[in-house]
């Protein structure tokens, strides 16, 4: 019920946006719709741009569980879509597909490594180093698809196109890679609520000295969590690369990564809410375009991003408040 | 290489690191984490710009500049301390806002479309930052406000129990906080001759937050740290273009210089022993 209230005051944000910026809300809204719903493309787009956003909202959640703000879903995404583009490019067909889905969740990994360990064992935040990452993500992926894996015949910085065998394929709108995304988002989920390994996570998250008297190495599982989740975020830069963008180029992320802290904030603590919280980023992503051909700035959706996540936290800490039993 | 040039580039790179390090300072060692630099900065340079340009006034824009940065930094604090919701959350969301409601602002009002707003000269800026530097350790050390602030990040709690009132410190201190961030961020018009583009801020309020840390949330610290920041920043600019042992090297991986020495200063520092040890808790 409160969530539902949250996207109304959202609607209610945007429609004041609109107004300071002279453009019209009910064509806005017009415009949203059909942006995002109106055609078979429409919906197809919309469900491409869910795809990324479910898979590394499920990142920066699984990451929440545990206390840790993975801010650099992006960097991890990015880093993981140029290894999947290289392995498959080197390797045609299924095997390729499937090596360097591996080698993206590993790289996704392997660049979140230095997070998790700067924060569990230097006491560094890590949002920072978090950030430090994305940022020289974006520019190392950029300088190697600038350079030894440009394809010459490009105008712009970009690998050369994956052949048919390596593509990942659509049923009529439904993208196969967004059922992957679903079962590994599923998966994702069943571990933190069922398995030893997600109580673990989730007692570091409540309270790592708790965790610590538990019995539980709380920086070995923030560490762990940390890898864990940025192997994810990995894995969603293979899908998008095989099952959509099938090439890498600079400027690859359209800030999936950043949105995904939205996913999983108004997704709180329960991973089946997900879903929905990933589908209404992803209605606004595909429907941003055709908003700023309505008159709306680029920068409404961020503005509507933080007002949810802020509102969204305020509402958690009542609930809280509320259950302790004042 | 021309260490002039290099000492310049560095005296001014280091000034928005400082002043919002400060600025950070202050918010910080009352217990109150502060992502949200790299948002009150961004939202003083778009509202510093837009005032410039319409009032014609550089101190006019600079003035409305910092109101927007303390505006921030207020809900910032009654998003944490009055709703305590968590302090890195209510960062995230007040950068996220801050940068969308900048992009909005720079289309509606045509800010980055290749004319100058009138500016302050930047020096004014390097002078102030020293004199906020000093201020603080000034106020830290002698004063009974800086011992309330301390006691406040130290152990809420406690200060409770002597009397002190947190929530209230802890407003003045992020009201300082929104000056020092409005200062930064009117800086970097200055720094651009009063153009103003999208994105300027770039990630500056996370390395002043950086230099915080390194600097063990110690006003001097600071000051070193962002001058190391910005020693690095300026050798950035100086080596592009010029090869590595005889490599090309491509002027991303000069780029990456920064955030990289950021990485390594965090990994080398041992963060949490100098931290307030109330940092985030009510």
């Amino acid at each position: 019920m409160k969530r539902i209230a949250i996207v109304i005051g959202c609607a209610l944000l945007l429609a004041a946006v609109f107004a300071i910026a002279g453009a019209s809300p009910s064509g806005a809204f017009d415009a949203f719709v059909k942006g995002s719903l109106g055609s078979p493309s429409a919906i197809a787009g919309t469900l491409r741009e869910t795809t990324p956003l479910l898979l590394c909202g499920a990142a920066v959640f699984l990451a929440l569980q545990a206390g840790l703000f993975n801010i650099g879903a992006d960097g991890q995404f990015v880093v993981g879509a140029l290894a999947a583009a290289v392995i498959g490019l080197k390797f045609a067909g299924p095997a390729g597909v499937a090596l360097g889905t591996v080698a993206a969740t590993l790289t996704g990994a392997l660049w979140a490594a230095p997070v998790g360990w700067i924060k569990a064992y230097r006491g560094g935040h890590e949002v920072i180093t978090a950030i430090m990452l994305n940022n020289i993500a974006a520019f190392l992926t950029t300088a190697l698809v600038a350079g030894p894996f440009r394809d010459p015949g490009q105008q712009t910085p970009t690998t050369a196109l994956l052949g048919p065998s390596s593509q990942l394929p659509s049923w009529g709108p439904v993208p196969s890679g967004l059922l992957i995304a679903i079962l590994a988002t599923v998966a994702i989920g069943w571990w933190i609520r069922r398995s030893v390994g997600g109580f673990e996570l989730r007692a570091v998250g409540r309270s790592p000295r708790a965790a610590l008297f538990a019995g539980v190495d709380s920086k070995a599982v923030q560490m762990r969590a940390m890898i864990v989740s940025g192997g994810i975020a990995g894995l969603a830069g293979a899908i998008q690369v095989f099952a959509f963008s099938n090439r890498f180029y600079a400027d690859f992320s359209a800030g999936y990564g950043f949105n995904a802290l939205g996913v999983a904030l108004l997704a709180g603590q329960s991973p089946v809410a997900l879903g929905p919280a990933a589908i209404f980023f992803g209605l606004l992503t595909k429907a941003s375009a055709s908003l700023q051909f309505a008159g709306l700035p680029k920068g409404a959706a961020n503005v509507v991003l933080g007002c949810l996540i802020a509102i969204s936290a305020v509402y958690r800490y009542r609930d809280a408040r509320q259950r302790e039993g004042e | 290489m021309n260490v002039a040039n290099l000492l310049l580039g560095m005296l001014i790179l280091a000034t928005p690191l400082l002043l919002a390090g400060l600025g950070g300072w202050a918010s910080e060692r009352g217990g109150v984490i502060h992502i949200a630099l790299e948002g009150a900065m961004t939202i003083a340079t778009v509202v510093c710009a837009w005032v410039s340009m319409a009032s014609d006034s550089p101190g006019l824009g600079l003035l409305a500049g910092i109101l927007a940065s303390v505006l921030l930094s207020a809900i910032h604090w009654l998003l944490t301390q009055v709703y305590r919701i968590d302090h890195v959350v209510s960062g995230m969301s007040l950068n996220a806002a801050a940068i969308g409601l900048a992009g909005v602002f720079d289309r509606v009002f045509h800010l980055s479309e290749g004319k100058a707003a009138p500016a302050l000269p930047v020096g004014v800026f390097v002078g102030l930052s020293w004199i906020a530097m000093l201020g603080f350790a000034f106020l830290s050390d002698r004063t009974k406000f800086g011992l309330y602030l301390r006691a406040s990040g130290a152990d809420p709690a406690k200060a409770r129990q002597l009397g002190i009132e947190p929530i209230r410190i802890r407003l003045a201190g992020l009201m300082f906080s929104g000056v020092l961030c409005g200062l930064a961020g009117a800086f970097l018009i200055s720094n651009a001759a009063g153009y103003y583009t999208d994105g300027m801020t770039a990630g500056r309020g996370y390395i002043a937050l950086a230099a915080l840390i390194l600097g063990g949330w110690k006003p001097r610290g600071v000051l070193l740290a962002s001058y190391a920041f910005a020693f690095f920043m300026a050798l950035q600019i100086q080596m592009q273009g010029s090869a590595l042992f005889g490599i090309q090297v491509p002027r991303e991986v000069w780029y990456c210089l920064p955030y990289a020495a950021t990485i390594a200063a965090l990994a080398l520092s041992k963060g949490k022993t100098q931290a307030p040890a109330g940092l985030g808790r009510s």
